[in-house]
């Protein structure tokens, strides 16, 4: 009866771990089309998804992308990259919308969408979790 | 009716422009009482939605990759939910840096002038009145903006010029004014460097306040001198203000205040000093605040030496209208507001507050207020 209790649990805190690993190991990152060539800070791609930067540092345009806020990874890049939470970054949209001085990122429903946009434009930047990397879109190491 | 052609231009450019209309809004449902038979903010001790709550319409659309043409319409609960145009502008990108927008538009006086109605954008139910309760927020005129970064610092200026009008406005309950500035001028800058940001503001009017139980008083005073009639009346005078703000935003905890003087020396209107200090804390989806504004608009009466000068017979009744105009509206107040902000969704944000208010002039008028809001963003 005791040993059966302690298997129980084992499987749940077995459990637990992989759910909690498994929502850390996805590990959201910067893509763009694999010919742009342009070297990223964490600083650049915060200009840039917060309309405060319309180009790329080496001078092409850059049109950042947004996932829904139902997805995770938009929660993740929110938090990691733009060092604050979905919340704080629609206040801080809502202020320029309603003031005529920026119009926030495109929002698409996932990663393939993401990609996608990539493949058939230059100049979007977005980001994906890690494992829906492709062939179609280069990672940035934000330096 | 010159309003109303500029709306409808710029509605005629909406509908025309090459990309899609963008079609925006936000609501505030603000839902308030008193205490006692104070009154505070336009709430007395009957609930009501009426005071603060609005609706609003955003459309914008790109006329081309250099012009913008956007237009907001507004219904506010304190004007029966009428629909006004309240914004109409065209925005012109001259450059990466430098834009010129013309039109109706919000006069940048205060750090959160521009997003003033878009109770979602900040923590607080409303942005503290003693600062912000001005009767001029709007002006036909036009603005520029240059923004640029230099390392880790960003900067913005904006100069904005104009004219501004309020016929009608309800100064204290059951008293209405009318607000005029011609020429008025105003000049911001602010920079921010990661979590600060420090903003500083001029500008200047010929500014005119009418209201018509002090205009009768004026023109008996006019009978007896014209001059110190003159200078007491509040019409085409000079009018200086200045203010100033900084913030710390470390995310998890954030303080920011604003300072602003509000000054028209040839007027029975006081000095208007004003500032609050606002401090609170990011936890998870909520963000408990607290607020301390004050408002002193409490000074030495003006032109005294002048009824003084004036011959023995007349001096009393003189004296009696220059004294009793300029204590009629002075004020003197100070309020702390406890507040709540919970992030419902990312374009919902419920909150509540409780003001405990103290009128240092008179105080009968202390009361406490509690609130309660909705606001949303689409």
């Amino acid at each position: 009866m005791q040993k059966k209790w302690v298997s129980v649990l084992f499987g749940t805190a077995v459990l637990a771990a992989s759910a909690i690993s498994s929502s850390v190991m996805a590990e959201v990152v910067v893509v763009v089309h694999p010919s742009n060539e342009a070297s990223l800070s964490e600083k650049d791609v915060q200009r840039i998804f917060l309309g405060k930067e319309k180009k790329f540092p080496d001078g092409r345009e850059s049109i950042p992308v947004n996932q829904e806020t139902s997805n995770g990874v938009r929660g993740e890049f929110d938090q990691n990259v733009l060092g604050r939470n979905s919340s704080q970054v629609a206040a801080y949209w809502s202020k320029l919308v309603f003031t005529g001085k920026g119009v926030p990122p495109k929002e698409v429903s996932g990663d393939g969408a993401v990609i996608d946009l990539i493949k058939e434009n230059k100049s979007v930047i977005g980001y994906i979790d890690s494992a829906s990397v492709t062939g179609d879109v280069k990672v940035i190491q934000l330096n | 009716m010159k309003k109303t052609i500029l709306a409808l231009t710029i509605l005629a450019a909406c509908g025309s422009a090459q990309a899609e209309v963008r079609i925006n809004g936000f609501a505030n449902l603000i839902a308030g009482k008193t205490s006692s038979d104070g009154m505070l903010y336009g709430y007395d001790d009957d609930i009501s939605l009426s005071p603060e709550s609005l609706f609003a319409v955003q459309l914008s659309g790109d006329v081309n990759d250099k012009l913008t043409a956007t237009g907001q319409l507004v219904a506010r609960g304190s004007d029966d939910y009428d629909v006004d145009f309240e914004w109409a502008y065209f925005t012109y990108a001259a450059t990466d840096n430098v834009s010129v927008s013309a039109g109706r538009l919000r006069l940048p006086l205060f750090r959160y002038s521009a997003s003033l109605d878009v109770g979602y954008s900040y923590h607080w139910v409303a942005a503290p009145q003693a600062v912000y309760g001005v009767p001029f927020n709007n002006v036909d005129g036009v603005r520029i903006d240059y923004s640029d970064y230099a390392g880790d610092w960003e900067y913005n200026f904006q100069l904005t010029a104009g004219t501004f009008e309020n016929k009608g406005f309800e100064i204290t309950p059951g008293t209405f004014a009318d607000i005029e500035g011609k020429n008025a001028i105003v000049g911001s800058v602010e920079a921010t460097y990661d979590w600060f940001k420090v903003r500083a503001t001029a500008g200047t009017a010929k500014a005119s306040l009418s209201v018509a139980d002090i205009d009768a008083l004026i023109g008996q005073l006019a009978m007896i001198s014209a001059p110190l009639a003159d200078k007491l009346a509040f019409q085409d005078d000079s009018s200086a203000f200045y203010g100033i703000g900084f913030e710390i935003d470390q995310f998890d905890w954030f303080v920011s205040a604003e300072w602003t003087s509000i000054e028209i020396e040839d007027s029975f209107n006081p000095q208007d000093v004003a500032y609050y200090v606002t401090a609170g804390i990011r936890h998870g989806k909520f963000t408990p605040s607290i607020t301390y504004e004050k408002l002193d608009g409490n000074d030495d009466l003006k032109f005294m030496d002048e009824v003084a000068a004036l011959p023995e017979q007349v001096r009393g009744a003189a004296a009696m209208i220059v004294g009793g105009v300029q204590q009629a509206v002075m004020e003197e107040t100070s309020t702390v507001t406890l507040g709540l902000r919970y992030d419902f969704d990312t374009n919902v944000a419920l909150k509540a507050d409780i003001s405990r208010s103290t009128d240092d002039i008179d105080d009968t008028n202390d009361t406490t207020l509690v609130r309660v809001g909705v606001n949303y963003i689409f």
